[in-house]
């Protein structure tokens, strides 16, 4: 890992460029920008992929939803989808889709629209190495899913790229900072500063949202990439919230407790929208919605009749989703285009940049809208823009530069092997990591004792843990979750949460009460976004899994504990831990500045 | 002629009120699907939740967890008879749990280290084994942080000391590894094995191992008697061999007492025909896959909550397929017909006015010392009674606590309620 000796542009600045926003967007942009030789600082008030990012479909497909009224934007995402495949080919697979036709008075017509509606899409396909659709009869369809119910008149095969979105954030915020960007998850900006007179931007000032101490960073630049957050942090910079606006659309998504078909499956809503039943890493995804949001953006969560709207809208191609057994559900907020009166889903996926020099902020830049699949597009246009402020100029090269464990293919049966760990848990892991899963190893090699599965379900291993918290930028368990998916199988982190919470403390020197009161707020919103899509399998597993942490982690909060006077003493009578693993200076990648 | 009483559930609660009725001389059969939420208990013998006797200890300062409530005389003989527990008369004790906390509790299962007993400041080691979810380091540096650990002045201390004898059990289940430590001769090796490490240190107090002492019961005596210090294993929330152990122990006891145990599904208890000139059982038990039905005259409810199996959750749309669902309903059933209501604490529960179900957003998790609906649904009674000469148990008790204490304080209740009640 070494920076490269970057020159600062200006000497009355600390860095050229701050990103505000840990999105795709956000570390896309400081990915590019540091790879052009700007040198960045990136601050995200959550965790990497807190938001839209780590809550999306998970796939970087075209959208051929947006083939009617936005072309190109399918094109622009078919495109850069192909790019995305060329450098991180670790983080994607291929979903089939079955779009099933219901027979009916206008189906014949219907059928022959989206025939050619779909023969439009196979020219993108080529752009994401695609395959072509395929026109199926009923008996077809039924061969290849035989749970497709409804009198069918035929249908259509479509292929789409599946990824994930939290692993695909983690990769270009490790390159960028590989690259010398400083990366600060966490810490939240209150405020950008602007010389009164001209308006330009200088410095912002943020904090650390854990310790709560507070700092300021010079710049010149500072980039507006928080996505559905976007109005209120351009609020922080004097500007008003409609200077960059978006309209926030809330998506949720429901989880199934493993791969319930092998193709996803194409149905329809109540009121006619298009959603999707999907099998996704190792299990399967129902989505999904798209509703104006006007709640807090930090705790968003899907409820139960966004969840049942969903499940109507499958059970009618796919009605054995009903005994199903539900796991979880995800909540996301799309930052969509700004527009007032249309539908939701009829708004734009197109992506803009606003340079809020026509507001009178000379250096404020805010990128809008964009979806996964473009995200690397954008942020080229946005690097594009900064590399034209400071004069340099080098061309975008993140189209042809693999992303961290992008750059070579990994045989997981042949490091399972090596490592002592069982087959499903290397391939997991290659796929997690691609080639950096071979530092991963290295760890188990060196200490075997990390081998050992921490979270069953998924499954991760405690070197992989300790790695992410190392060198990924987790922090707490939620973190840890985001990044590998432990915790978020059928167990529901009943087995994991604890363990995972020992380790993190362990590996950031924190006391192992720290570990544990992370373990029990991660099972308790693990619980608030699994109940709204409860069933009669999960009910029974919930009850157990309320009982079993009841006895083992107890359910009161630590902060209950320290509230109490007797405990206060005994807590200050002690002298503060030092932990035998806190890590060596060198390996601290994100120090304060 | 003797009451005939009939328990359904062979859990704690099911279990005591067999032991109860048959006590008062009663002729009893008991009917079970098999095993239930007492089966994968942890071990922990609790008479209030742990949050509730952490509470008192706040108000009341940390000894006030020294002076334990007295238990009724026929609770501790129960204790007694089934022999898988310890529940000390006049105190409670500590475990130290695999998530690494410190938690009071009244009583343990025999094979769980009852740290309170060690006495004040001492070193407990912990054999470092190559098992997911048992990581001594980290874990003796939880143990360690813990605010009652550090009141009882108890060091953690992870040691090299072979507990596993064959690589394969770096990967067997808890059960499995504790099934090994039946054998007496492989108890007599561990036995020797850790006496050796803590012959090494000074100080020594006791050995925590992890749930795998034998699914027999008093391996960990033997053991701690081989090693000359207390032995025990750290509790792990569900899924323990404790439940085994109860299970056996309790197998012990129907064979003991005479007591019949049938093991079918109970599918309806119906409130039996014929004339009421006396002599005629009130109740008929009819089971899965038999024609004829029990008669009895009494029967005792004891087949758990939600997580046990006795309740399920049966919202509408369960089912439902392409179409609607039939009709809005209550969404919690008991898993077998008998009528009786169900309720949640604060009322009998109702058909949702949904043709899905319940909403779900605010049910999942318990909020302060507020039980969440999951663990609340139950059978609607007063005290034990759910209807006349019909009685409910434990866990299918609306609303109680969800300990082992309350179980078996209201199965033994209900037992010898309904031996003696025309």
């Amino acid at each position: 890992m070494q920076a490269s000796p970057v020159r600062l542009r200006r000497d009355d600045t600390d860095v050229d460029v701050v990103v505000i926003g840990g999105g795709v967007n956000g570390v896309g942009v400081a990915r590019d920008a540091s790879q052009r030789g700007l040198r960045v600082a990136l601050f995200e008030r959550n965790d990497l992929a807190f938001g839209a990012s780590g809550n999306s479909s998970g796939m970087i497909h075209g959208g051929p939803r947006y083939l009617t009224n936005d072309p190109h934007v399918t094109e622009t995402s078919c495109r850069d989808s192909g790019h995305i495949q060329a450098i991180a080919p670790h983080l994607l697979f291929r979903i089939p889709f079955l779009a099933p036709v219901e027979r009916s008075a206008r189906s014949r017509v219907m059928f022959t629209l989206m025939d050619a509606f779909f023969e439009a899409y196979d020219r993108y396909q080529p752009f994401k190495r695609g395959k072509r659709h395929a026109r199926l009869s009923a008996d077809e369809l039924r061969q290849l899913e035989p749970g497709l119910a409804g009198d069918l008149m035929g249908g259509f095969s479509m292929d789409e790229w599946g990824i994930d979105g939290a692993r695909l954030c983690v990769a270009n915020a490790v390159d960028a900072m590989e690259r010398g960007a400083k990366v600060y998850v966490g810490h939240t900006v209150e405020r950008v500063e602007r010389r009164e007179d001209t308006g330009a931007v200088v410095a912002v000032r943020y904090r650390d949202r854990h310790t709560g101490a507070g700092g300021r960073l010079r710049t010149s630049v500072v980039i507006n990439a928080t996505g559905a957050w976007s109005s209120i942090t351009a609020a922080l910079g004097g500007l008003p919230p409609t200077a960059s606006r978006v309209r926030p659309g809330k998506g949720i998504h429901i989880v199934y407790d493993r791969r319930l078909t092998s193709y996803a499956i194409m149905g329809q809503t109540i009121d006619g929208r298009q959603i999707f039943m999907c099998p996704w890493e190792n299990v399967t995804v129902i989505g999904t919605t798209d509703d104006d949001f006007y709640g807090d953006l930090d705790g968003v969560r899907a409820n139960s009749e966004e969840v049942r709207y969903l499940v109507q809208g499958i059970a009618r191609v796919f009605p054995a989703i009903r005994n199903a057994r539900a796991i979880g559900t995800y909540a996301g907020v799309r930052p969509t285009l700004h527009a007032y009166g249309p539908s939701e889903d009829e708004l734009s996926r197109d992506h803009q940049i606003i340079d809020h020099a026509v507001h009178g902020a000379p250096g404020l830049f805010s990128m809008i809208g964009g979806k996964l699949a473009s995200y690397r597009l954008f942020s080229e246009e946005m690097a594009d823009v900064l590399a034209k402020h400071f004069g340099i100029g080098l061309r975008c090269a993140t189209h042809v530069t693999s992303l961290p464990g992008g750059d070579a293919t990994v045989d997981p049966f042949a490091l399972a092997e090596r490592a002592g760990i069982d087959a499903v848990a290397a391939r997991r892991l290659v796929y997690r990591h691609g080639s950096r899963a071979l530092h991963v190893e290295e760890r188990m090699k060196a200490r075997p004792r990390e081998a050992v599965a921490v979270c069953p379900c998924e499954p991760v291993t405690e070197a992989e843990v300790r790695y992410t918290v190392r060198h990924e930028l987790a922090r707490t368990v939620d973190d840890v979750s985001r990044r590998t998916r432990l915790g978020l199988g059928a167990c529901g982190g009943m087995r994991c949460a604890a363990r995972c919470g020992q380790i993190v403390a362990s590996e950031r020197g924190l006391p192992p009460r720290e570990g544990m009161r992370q373990a029990i707020n991660f099972l308790e919103r693990q619980a608030l976004t699994r109940v709204v899509a409860l069933g009669p399998e999960q009910a029974r597993q919930e009850a157990l899994a309320i009982a079993s942490v009841r006895s083992e982690l107890g359910l009161m909060g630590d902060d209950d504990l320290a509230t109490a006077p007797a405990w206060r003493q005994i807590a200050q009578s002690e002298p503060g831990e030092q932990s035998a693993h806190s890590r060596a200076q060198g390996e601290v990648v994100c120090p304060d500045p | 002629m003797p009451r005939s009483v009939i328990v359904i559930g062979s859990g704690v609660a099911g279990t005591a009120a067999a032991w109860g009725a048959r006590g008062r001389g009663s002729k009893v059969v008991l009917v079970s699907a098999g095993a239930g939420a007492s089966a994968f208990a942890g071990g922990a013998v609790d008479d209030v939740p742990w949050e509730q006797r952490t509470r008192a200890a706040h108000a009341l300062g940390l000894e006030a967890h020294a002076t334990a409530a007295k238990l009724p005389g026929a609770l501790l003989e129960f204790v007694g008879a089934l022999g898988v527990w310890d529940v000390p008369a006049a105190r409670g004790c500590y475990l130290a749990t695999m998530a690494g906390r410190v938690r009071p509790a009244r009583g343990r299962d025999r094979a769980l280290l009852d740290l309170e007993a060690l006495g004040r400041g001492g070193r407990v080691l912990l054999p470092r084994v190559s098992r997911p979810g048992w990581d001594a380091d980290a874990l003796a540096r939880a143990l360690g942080d813990d605010p009652f650990a550090k009141a009882l002045k108890l060091q953690f201390e992870a040691v090299d000391a072979p507990v596993l004898r064959f690589d394969e059990e770096r990967r067997v289940t808890d059960a499995d590894l504790a099934a090994r430590h039946d054998d007496p001769a492989r108890l007599a090796w561990l036995g020797e094995s850790l006496r050796s490490a803590v012959a090494e240190g000074t100080g020594v107090a006791a050995v925590l191992l992890g749930p795998w002492l034998g699914l027999g019961l008093g391996r960990a005596d033997k053991l701690a008697a081989l090693v000359g210090l207390p032995v025990g294993e750290a509790l792990i929330g569900a899924g323990s061999p404790a439940g085994l152990r109860f299970e056996v122990a309790r197998d012990a006891l129907f064979k003991a007492g005479g007591i019949e145990v049938i093991s079918r599904r109970v599918r309806a208890v119906g409130v039996a025909g014929g004339d009421a000139s006396g002599g005629t059982a009130r109740f008929a038990v009819s089971l899965e896959e038999k024609d004829a039905s029990l008669r009895a005259d009494a029967v005792v409810l004891a087949t758990g909550g939600v997580s046990g199996g006795g309740v399920i959750y049966t919202p509408a749309e369960h089912g439902a397929g392409a179409d609607l669902p039939s009709g809005g309903r209550v969404p919690f059933a008991l898993s077998l017909t008998a009528p009786v209501r169900l309720g949640d604490g604060r009322g009998a529960l109702e058909a949702t006015s949904s043709l899905f179900g319940p909403a779900l957003d605010t049910v999942a998790w318990p909020t302060g010392s507020r039980q969440s609906l999951l663990e609340a649904v139950g059978v609607q009674c007063t005290g034990i009674r759910a209807a006349h000469g019909l009685f409910a148990a434990g866990d299918a008790i609306a609303a109680r606590p969800r300990t082992v204490l309350e179980a078996a304080a209201t199965g033994w209740h209900a037992g010898v309620e309904a031996a003696s009640t025309g």
